[in-house]
């Protein structure tokens, strides 16, 4: 087969229909965005491939080549799946993407030529049907991204300073602004960006959520935890917590369960800068000033590339404590933990520890 | 609306296939009823058991299902499939016919059949007349090969027999050409038992189908179509050097000679069909009559191989088959009659 551009373009929109369609209500069913995701990856890169390298390169295309261009396919579109955190089930996706280049095939070889005499002869092109091929697939984008759109969750603005505590009871990211007197989040998919907080018990507060993302907020003057999270799923990224005498910077326990990372936070003050306890966590790249970083109570997690006054793994917990920069490291005796390239005063560690320092 | 096809081969059937599949009724006047009767007698000759084509050589409308879908489900057997993708099938000869046979049926040729060899056709408003048998809107010229070429210089030479008509072999054979035929006929001259001496004037080509595999391309032939007319009269002209694909069942034992060697029993002419439309009466005549535009021996047709002069929207005549060369380089080929066909049915569905 020799396809003009047109015919390559052409014959790929009509064998992206149907995969795309069944990726629509996969995701309708599940429900899950992820075959949606996948459909849309799977034509970025089947039509950039057509336009960019197929059509210059191969003038002529035999019909075993399916096979090496599909395979180019797959690893393309697995990489940007990994790039763009493309949440499927590997088994699932590899079985989609195989069952629509099945579908391609049957329907390049046999199906496409068998409707329209002159496929072949014209290169793959579909003639009208092209033209409705490439508006149903349109149609299709238009129609997901319109939903998309229509579900994504409120962006809210604050401007100026708000009497808090600010209660986040459903999905929504919540931009700049000063809350007096705290945030209180107890909805999934909570974003808080850029946002600082005064007073209040706890200056945000995080009760049993997931997905919650804390992006650059500033924390002070709080009676108690700067940021406190119990039974959450939380990131929280260059943070800035300024911690008063006898309250802990940032608190995330009780959540074994799903992965929490507290990551470029700068903490002051306080007795604790960055507290763990019965959690999976990273911690890493934060500054903590005057305090230290414990990672307890039998979680799980890495302790890496942080500057603190201690660094405590203890009550059954596993860590893995690396390149940080201590006046003393700590792992209690019935604790594991890797500790390695760190640059640290003292390091004491159970004899179960691998240690280099 | 009224459509003639002048021409009884496989060009004509495979044009009267096209046109029944786009529900169009086409009258077929020629010589012989059995559209490969021609095509099979030269095959015999010349002991042809597979096609040199590929599984898109075959008469029908679509390319799907082909001659290596139809052999595999009838054997059961992959392999067919197998060698069509990777563009080594070769159907046998027998498959093809059987096939040309089940296309006949299913268009309608014996119903629509004129036995009749039409001499003169005259244009005339909205239409063509084709001798006294009725005018026609739209008529598809599909005359075949003007006759089989024999050099001036061997005319006279009883040894003399030309590779396309029924012959036996003698102990020393001299096989003139360097083309498909030349190659199959030192392999049966080989077989045979004779000793085969490849009488050439150059060395041939080898390559998997008798023109590059570009021109059988839409891509292909739109840059064909741009060229000039000297720059396609020039590449038309290197594309009659004689070729025969490559692989060891080709590779036989001959002797070389650059003339004829006397002692040879008997000189085999693989040197294929007169060229030039000059040779075909109907054409020829159509062509002085209406002082239509020429190059170096081809007819100059538009990309759709209609004829200009003649074409307009109310009426069609187009040339299938190796006189549509100005359009489809390889218009003597099952897909180049097959490209000719699709492009004059939809002139007959849509004019």
């Amino acid at each position: 087969m020799s396809y003009t551009l047109r015919g390559r373009l052409e014959s790929r929109l009509a064998a992206v229909l149907l995969p795309f369609g069944v990726a629509i209500a996969l995701a309708a069913a599940l429900p899950a965005w992820w075959p949606v995701q996948l459909a849309a990856l799977m034509i970025a890169v089947g039509i950039t491939l057509d336009a960019a390298v197929y059509h210059p390169l191969l003038r002529y295309q035999p019909g075993w080549f399916a096979l090496p261009l599909g395979g180019l396919e797959l690893v393309l579109v697995t990489a940007l799946a990994f790039a763009f955190d493309v949440a499927a089930p590997l088994d699932a996706a590899v079985a989609f993407f195989a069952a629509s280049w099945l579908w391609a095939q049957i329907l390049g070889h046999a199906a496409l030529p068998l409707l329209r005499a002159e496929y072949a002869e014209d290169g793959g092109e579909l003639a009208r049907a092209g033209t409705l091929a490439a508006a149903g697939v349109a149609s299709a984008f238009v129609l997901v991204g319109g939903v998309a759109w229509a579900t994504q969750p409120p962006v809210v603005h604050l401007h100026g300073v708000v009497q808090g505590p600010l209660v986040l009871d459903h999905e929504q990211t919540l931009v700049g602004g000063v809350v007096r007197g705290g945030i209180v989040i107890t909805a999934d998919g909570v974003t808080v960006r850029g946002t600082t907080t005064i007073g209040g018990d706890y200056g945000i507060e995080v009760r049993e959520s997931h997905d919650v993302r804390l992006d650059r907020v500033t924390v002070v003057r709080a009676r108690e935890d700067g940021i406190h999270a119990r039974r959450s799923g939380v990131v929280i990224e260059n943070c800035n917590v300024l911690a008063g005498p006898g309250t802990q910077g940032v608190d995330v326990s009780f959540a074994m369960h799903e992965h929490s990372e507290i990551a470029g936070c700068r903490v002051a003050g306080g007795v604790s800068g960055i507290e763990v306890h019965y959690t999976m966590a990273s911690i890493r790249d934060n500054v903590v000033v005057g305090s230290g970083i414990s990672l307890t109570e039998m979680s799980m997690g890495s302790i890496e590339d942080n500057a603190a006054d201690s660094i405590y793994c203890g009550d059954w917990s596993l860590c893995e404590i690396e390149g940080n920069a201590a006046a003393s490291i700590r792992v209690n005796a019935n604790s594991d933990a890797r500790v390695r390239d760190n640059r640290a005063g003292r390091i004491s560690a159970s004899a179960d520890s691998i240690l280099r320092r | 609306m009224a459509v003639a096809i002048v021409g009884s081969g496989l060009a004509a059937l495979t044009a009267k296939a096209a046109l029944a599949d786009a529900d169009v009724h086409a009258v077929v006047f020629g010589d012989s009823p059995d559209p490969a009767a021609t095509w099979r007698r030269r095959a015999q000759a010349i002991r042809q058991t597979h096609m040199r084509s590929e599984s898109d050589g075959h008469c029908g409308t679509r390319t799907f299902p082909g001659l290596a879908v139809r052999d595999a489900m009838r054997r059961r057997d992959l392999r067919q499939l197998v060698e069509s993708v990777t563009d080594r099938y070769h159907p046998t000869v027998e498959l093809f016919l059987e096939h040309a046979d089940e296309v006949r049926r299913e268009c309608g040729w014996d119903e629509s059949f004129v036995q009749a060899r039409v001499r003169r056709l005259h244009p005339v408003e909205g239409g063509f007349e084709v001798d006294e048998r009725g005018t026609f809107r739209h008529v598809l010229l599909a005359p075949g090969h003007p006759g089989l070429h024999v050099p001036p210089e061997l005319a006279d030479d009883a040894r003399v027999v030309h590779a396309y008509e029924p012959h036996a072999y003698a102990d020393r054979v001299a096989v003139v050409g360097a083309g498909m035929a030349a190659a199959t006929e030192w392999r049966n001259a080989n077989a045979a038992g004779g000793e085969v001496i490849s009488v050439r004037r150059r060395e041939p080509l080898r390559r998997p189908l008798n023109l590059p595999r570009h021109l059988f391309t839409k891509r292909g032939l739109a840059t064909y179509h741009r060229l000039d007319v000297e720059s396609r009269v020039a590449l038309l002209r290197s594309l009659s050097t004689p070729s025969y694909p490559p692989g060891p069942q080709w590779d036989i034992p001959v002797r070389i000679a650059a003339a004829i060697p006397d002692a040879a029993d008997q000189v085999i002419c693989a040197t294929g069909f007169r060229r030039g439309f000059e040779h075909d009466p109907l054409l020829s005549a159509l062509a002085r009559e209406h002082a239509l535009e020429r190059a170096n021996g081809w007819l100059v047709l538009d990309d759709d191989a209609t004829v200009p002069a003649l074409t307009d929207a109310a009426r069609t005549l187009a040339v299938s088959g190796v006189h549509a060369q100005w359009a489809f380089p390889a218009a003597d080929t099952l897909a180049g009659m097959r490209y000719v066909a699709h492009r004059f049915a939809r002139r007959c569905r849509t004019r």
